[in-house]
């Protein structure tokens, strides 16, 4: 095999589906691609502290049976080659599955990959290590006291947000161009939002959620983060598919979204939501749904319904059902508990069971309220966070002259969109404001309709509103 | 709930459920669950029937024919 050798640093202006594209044609190795992203990550993360586990063994393992692959002639799959992370909360064989605690430490090795970072070795990529994040995902700020706070590659001072943090913070940072995480509340579209990146929250119900630790079973979601639209759709195709022994699992087949993405906007219906959304957002947030608003021709103010009743439900169910799953280790173990989330953990084991069903009753009504509005329309908008990324250790932000609980207060315009279960895709824009600092959109999509999101997505990137910026690390 | 109501209750309950809480933990859980609790009055505004039930292993359904330039 005739390879034209690249300069590792010519890999940096690669995004992921640039860099498959790449390797298939065998212009730059599966293992040139993965030394640059290991020389990335040593170079990069005693600042950033995106990682907390790194698998290099079987990175090298996968890259080279990658580049024996294509030496035999063979087709490559369409990650093949691609360097990835994994939120620590994913099944990874051999590794324990520490899900940004102290007490999972003790816990068996995981004796089987999660199943999607089975489809992601199906697809060709390569798994480098696992990523830091809120313990157990409670939390929208990744300032995790175990393993050290993730920081944002753009500000090293501040947050990645979270709880997915270290998944934002390494495409942000340029480590791995792809990444997966967890979305509860908002745990992908902040990260996304605060570090600059693209993510991905797809459909409730629509990605297998096997072989990952669970924060509240009614409303985790997994997903992924990327460095372009087309590297996020590539991700996003790669890991679908059914898996009956997940029983929140809908997904009947495989819906592609790759080359769906090119087919632009024409004839969707896109609006922007007002109302809660508008009075939650600072100037900036505001700034950046007016700049993708305009690229996209979204004109009208859409009011979604009960947002406000939507984040007290899903509040008190995440309270309820993270309580009750680690109830056991809260009776023997919580000084070994992450300080900032534990005592929300033990209220909400102590929540009485009519908060939570009334919770549980309303989600019903409110599913159907929601697809309701979207009889009118195809795609909504709104910002993902109330503001760009604040200091790490801030207690308490104001938001348009309200002073309000910093760290809870970043999901205030995510949470009743995950509640609801659409599909988004958080798309990475620059408003003026925020001192250089990032603040995603959300691109809110019907259910079962990602490829919408994606459309939309990719309109924003061709539009120069949307994209990543390097971290200067 | 009143302050002094919610920090007994949460030393009653906690008791109940076996859950070991001195008293400086028992005031700021009893601070996260006063929280908890305007979010259930909030959610009292929800008019509920008797037949609406909690949402089952939640499950979205597909759009049918929806939006107008959104076929694939």
């Amino acid at each position: 095999m005739v390879m034209s050798p690249q300069p590792l640093a010519a890999l940096d202006t690669l995004d992921a589906g640039a860099l498959a594209d790449a390797i298939a044609r065998g212009h730059v190795s599966a293992r040139e691609a993965l030394d640059a992203s290991m020389a990335r990550i040593e170079q990069t993360d005693g600042r950033v502290n995106a990682f907390t586990g790194r698998t290099w063994a079987r990175a090298v393992a996968e890259a080279d049976a990658v580049d024996a692959r294509r030496a035999r002639g063979e087709v490559l799959p369409p990650l093949a080659g691609v360097p990835y992370a994994v939120k620590n909360l994913f099944d990874v064989e051999g590794e324990v599955t520490l899900a940004g605690s102290k007490v999972n430490r003790s816990n068996p090795p995981a004796i089987a990959d999660a199943f999607l970072v089975q489809r992601m070795q199906a697809a060709g990529a390569v798994l480098v290590g696992s990523l830091n994040m809120d313990e157990f995902a409670y939390g929208f700020t990744t300032e995790n006291t175990h393993y050290g706070a993730c920081r944002n590659p753009h500000d090293l001072d501040r947050t990645a947000g979270g709880s997915s943090g270290g998944s934002g913070a390494a495409v942000a940072a340029g480590q791995v161009p792809i990444t997966l995480g967890s979305d509860t509340n908002g745990s992908i579209r902040v990260p996304a939002s605060l570090c600059g990146v693209w993510g991905l929250k797809p459909t409730f119900g629509r990605l297998s959620r096997r072989g990952s630790y669970p924060f509240v079973h009614s409303i985790d979601h997994l997903g992924p983060f990327a460095d372009s639209v087309d590297a996020l759709a590539l991700a996003y195709d790669a890991l679908q598919g059914p898996d009956p022994l997940d029983p929140a699992c809908h997904a009947e087949r495989v819906e592609p979204t790759v080359g769906e993405s090119e087919r632009g906007i024409e004839g969707l219906r896109i609006g922007v939501l007002g109302g809660y959304f508008h009075d939650h957002a600072t100037t900036p947030a505001r700034a950046a749904v007016h700049a993708a608003a305009g690229v996209l021709g979204a004109v009208d103010v859409v009011e979604w319904p009960d947002p406000a009743l939507a984040r007290a439900a899903a509040f008190i169910i995440s309270a309820a059902e993270g309580g009750s799953l680690h109830l056991q280790e809260l009776r023997a173990r919580a000084d070994e508990f992450e300080p900032l989330s534990v005592d929300r953990f033990i209220a909400g084991a102590l929540q009485p069971g009519d908060w939570y069903l009334k919770a549980q009753r309303f989600r019903r009504l409110y599913r159907d309220r929601v697809q309701a509005l979207f009889q009118g329309w195809d795609l909504l908008l709104a910002p993902a966070t109330p503001v760009s990324a604040p200091l790490i250790g801030t207690e308490s932000l104001e938001i348009n002259g309200r002073m309000q609980p910093c760290r809870p207060s970043l999901g205030l315009l995510t949470q009743p969109i995950s509640f609801a279960g659409n599909p988004v895709v958080t798309a990475p824009t620059w408003p003026s404001g925020t001192g250089g600092m990032p603040l995603g959109v959300q691109v809110i999509a019907m259910p079962w309709r990602e490829d919408l999101a994606l459309r939309a997505a990719r309109v924003l990137q061709q539009a120069g509103v949307a994209s990543l910026k390097p971290a200067n690390l | 709930m009143k302050e002094a109501h919610i920090l007994d209750y949460v030393k009653a309950s906690a008791v109940v459920m076996g859950l070991p809480v001195d008293e400086a933990r028992a005031l700021r859980v009893a601070e996260h669950l006063q929280r908890t609790a305007a979010m259930a009055r909030l959610l009292e505004e929800a008019t509920l029937e008797v037949s609406d039930e909690p949402a089952e292993v939640y499950r979205l359904p597909r759009p049918s024919g929806g939006g107008s330039g959104g076929g694939r």
